[in-house]
């Protein structure tokens, strides 16, 4: 505001001084009041598109306002769900009007070329903490800036099962050993829900991908009639849980451990869950560029942060220094122990991004037979 | 009070003749088309030029051709999920029909107090998001929702049905949802109705049933014809309701363009989509019109 405004101003004027004199004094009002509009915005305030609910009101509190109480940088989020921001993104990008700075890919998303083509390559920017031992291996790359990673694993309930409950994705699909309405994620990304069919048929972890897609319908095929929940929303698989709408289920971790904190009697087998993580990505021409870059240097900075944020949100931070910095129950629910981060599946992003298409298109009729 | 009673007959008296075909010949050409052309603006900017530009994406996105509406020919789950989305469409117009109709027709006839209090009941739900609608029905429904608990507590059912997350409860849902857009118009219909018709009806020894199927009926039409029609539309571009109640078995077309546009990004097929939605809601809604214009009277509708 103090600053600018004289500066545009001042050019303004010589520019003015060319032309008739009279036309001066209006030329410098205009560049007054233009300028006067937009510094603010310009200069010190960073968009930021959220997913909104406690991700948002945990990020304010350890992250957002802390960063504006130190740079003075103001910080604005729009919310949307993932799928939409990132349509959002490309809408931006294909109208040359990108009014945002920062949002979170998830990691598959984020390894695509259409990732590529609308957000800024962070090579330089990592180039920084090619050093820094600290950081989660593949951190910092230049598709973004690792924010965590979240598991979507296999949930039970414990008086359903008194005598023990199942403990792989076979079991799963076992209704005889374990009776019981099953729970499965419907939100138009089925590679998590045909990988445990494929896992659930025998197949090793390591040969997952490329998928059999014909063997996954086939093995669902069976659980078919034993599905009481297509869950669409997070909060429907949480609901589902109280109300017995299943007793078996593939869900999120963290809706899983909110469920835990409210006392119902959920387990899980970490075991052979899925592993995704969320990228910050900065989009191409970004209006607060520089902000932004500060904004990621000040979320590496701050690994204690990271640990509250998570602990909160129980996902895995991008530092392992902030995983030692979480409270131990919160640790305790972390797939971080060796023995257990090897069996976790990891998606082959490449594979699932090239087949978008037709893995929701199989799906896709695959409900409908 | 008495001033706004003879206001309202004047005006009862006015409105039709102003409504009459050609009436617009009555203002200046110039006037009429200042006044009409802030509409024309929002409409252009806000839906015309964006409608367009999607639609035009289904031929030029990813290169230009008809790639993108041959795929949705020759696969048979695309046409499969058009056809469903009209017979629900269809399904829910005809319940919301039938349910709605009496109210009209009760909101229309009784005493003024209690019509407002019908008016109330159908119009608060109208205000409340669909989404809240929606969830409604999720309780409802649910495993131990109201509907089973009440089943199973008088011993009707051994096991809790599965009602929610099927076709039958995105029918309900729907036609729930919907059903101010068909009480309304018809009830405005009806409104129009003098009562004297039906009076002199009955001194000429109709009965009840006979005052109904030969004066208010077909003096309803217009109503019904609107309301059906608001139901109808409403009913095949719908994304929240059928997303929440419904199962991944009971996909429409709403969800399918929702899945090309934010999961896959591919934008020319979610236009393509789009693009045979609008045609066949055109194809209806002119087939309609045809029908309907068949019968007399009713051509100053829709």
């Amino acid at each position: 505001m103090s600053i600018i405004p004289t500066f545009s101003c001042r050019r303004t004027s010589q520019a003015a001084f060319a032309l008739r004199g009279h036309l001066k004094l209006a030329a410098c009002a205009i560049a007054l009041s233009v300028a006067s509009a937009t510094p603010s915005m310009a200069d010190q305030q960073i968009v930021i598109a959220t997913t909104g609910g406690t991700w948002e009101r945990q990020m304010r509190e350890h992250f957002f306002d802390p960063f504006t109480k130190e740079t003075g940088i103001k910080i604005v989020t729009v919310s949307g769900t993932g799928a939409e921001n990132v349509a959002r993104v490309k809408a931006m990008a294909a109208t040359g009007k990108v009014e945002w700075d920062l949002y979170q890919a998830g990691e598959i998303q984020a390894a695509s070329d259409l990732h590529r083509t609308l957000n800024e390559d962070m090579t330089a920017f990592c180039s920084d903490y090619r050093a820094d031992k600290d950081l989660l291996a593949d951190a910092c790359n230049r598709s973004g800036v690792l924010f965590g990673y979240g598991t979507t694993l296999m949930v039970y309930n414990q008086e359903s099962f008194p005598k023990g409950g199942p403990a792989s994705w076979k079991d799963f699909f076992d209704v005889e050993r374990f009776p019981g309405p099953r729970a499965l994620p419907n939100f138009n990304d089925p590679w998590r829900v045909m990988a445990a069919a494929l896992l659930a048929d025998g197949v090793e972890p390591a040969l997952l991908f490329p998928m059999d897609i014909d063997r996954a319908l086939k093995k669902l095929g069976e659980l078919r009639p034993h599905v009481g929940l297509w869950w669409k929303t997070g909060d429907q698989s949480t609901q589902g849980f109280r109300t017995g709408e299943y007793v078996v289920g593939q869900i999120w971790q963290t809706r899983a451990a909110a469920l835990r904190q409210e006392g119902q009697p959920l387990a899980w087998r970490q075991e052979q869950a899925f592993l995704v993580g969320d990228r910050w990505a900065l989009i191409k021409n970004a209006p607060n560029h520089d902000n932004a870059l500060r904004f990621l240097r000040y979320f590496l900075n701050h690994p204690d942060a990271q640990a509250r944020v998570c602990e909160a949100l129980t996902c895995t931070p991008a530092r392992y220094s902030a995983v030692s910095a979480m409270g131990e129950a919160a640790r305790a629910t972390l797939p971080t122990s060796p023995e257990i981060f090897n069996q976790l599946i990891k998606p082959d992003a490449a594979w699932i991004n090239a087949n978008t298409q037709l893995l929701i298109e199989r799906w896709n009729e695959w409900n409908q037979q | 009070m008495t001033a706004f009673k003879s206001l309202y007959r004047s005006m009862r008296r006015v409105l039709p003749s102003i409504t009459r075909a050609g009436s617009w010949r009555q203002y200046p050409i110039g006037l009429s088309l200042i006044l009409i052309a802030p509409l024309f603006l929002l409409l252009g900017f806000g839906f015309v030029y964006p409608v367009a530009q999607l639609l035009g994406q289904s031929f030029f996105a990813p290169e230009f051709g008809l790639g993108n509406y041959r795929r949705l020919l020759e696969t048979p789950l695309y046409l499969k999920v058009l056809v469903r989305t009209v017979t629900i469409a269809a399904i829910v117009m005809i319940a919301a029909l039938i349910l709605g109709y009496p109210v009209a027709l009760a909101m229309a006839r009784i005493r003024r107090k209690l019509s407002g209090l019908v008016m109330a009941c159908v119009l608060l739900p109208l205000w409340t998001s669909a989404l809240v609608r929606s969830y409604a029905w999720i309780v409802i429904l649910q495993r131990r929702g109201l509907v089973n608990d009440l089943l199973l507590g008088l011993g009707a059912v051994g096991e809790p049905l599965k009602l929610i997350y099927t076709q039958s409860a995105v029918i309900v849902a729907m036609t729930h949802v919907l059903l101010p857009f068909m009480i309304l118009p018809i009830f405005g219909a009806i409104r129009m109705i003098p009562p004297e018709l039906e009076q002199a009806a009955r001194n000429l020894g109709a009965g009840q049933l006979s005052v109904f199927i030969k004066i208010l009926l077909p003096l309803s039409l217009p109503g019904i014809s609107a309301g059906c029609l608001m139901t109808f539309i409403l009913a095949l571009g719908f994304y929240v309701t059928p997303a929440l109640v419904g199962g991944p078995g009971s996909l429409l077309m709403a969800t399918l363009i929702g899945q090309q546009t934010t999961e896959t990004l591919d934008w020319g097929f979610a236009g393509a989509l789009s693009t045979v939605l609008l045609c066949v809601t055109l194809l209806i809604v002119v087939c309609f019109r045809n029908v309907l214009s068949n019968n007399r009277g009713i051509s100053n509708v829709a």
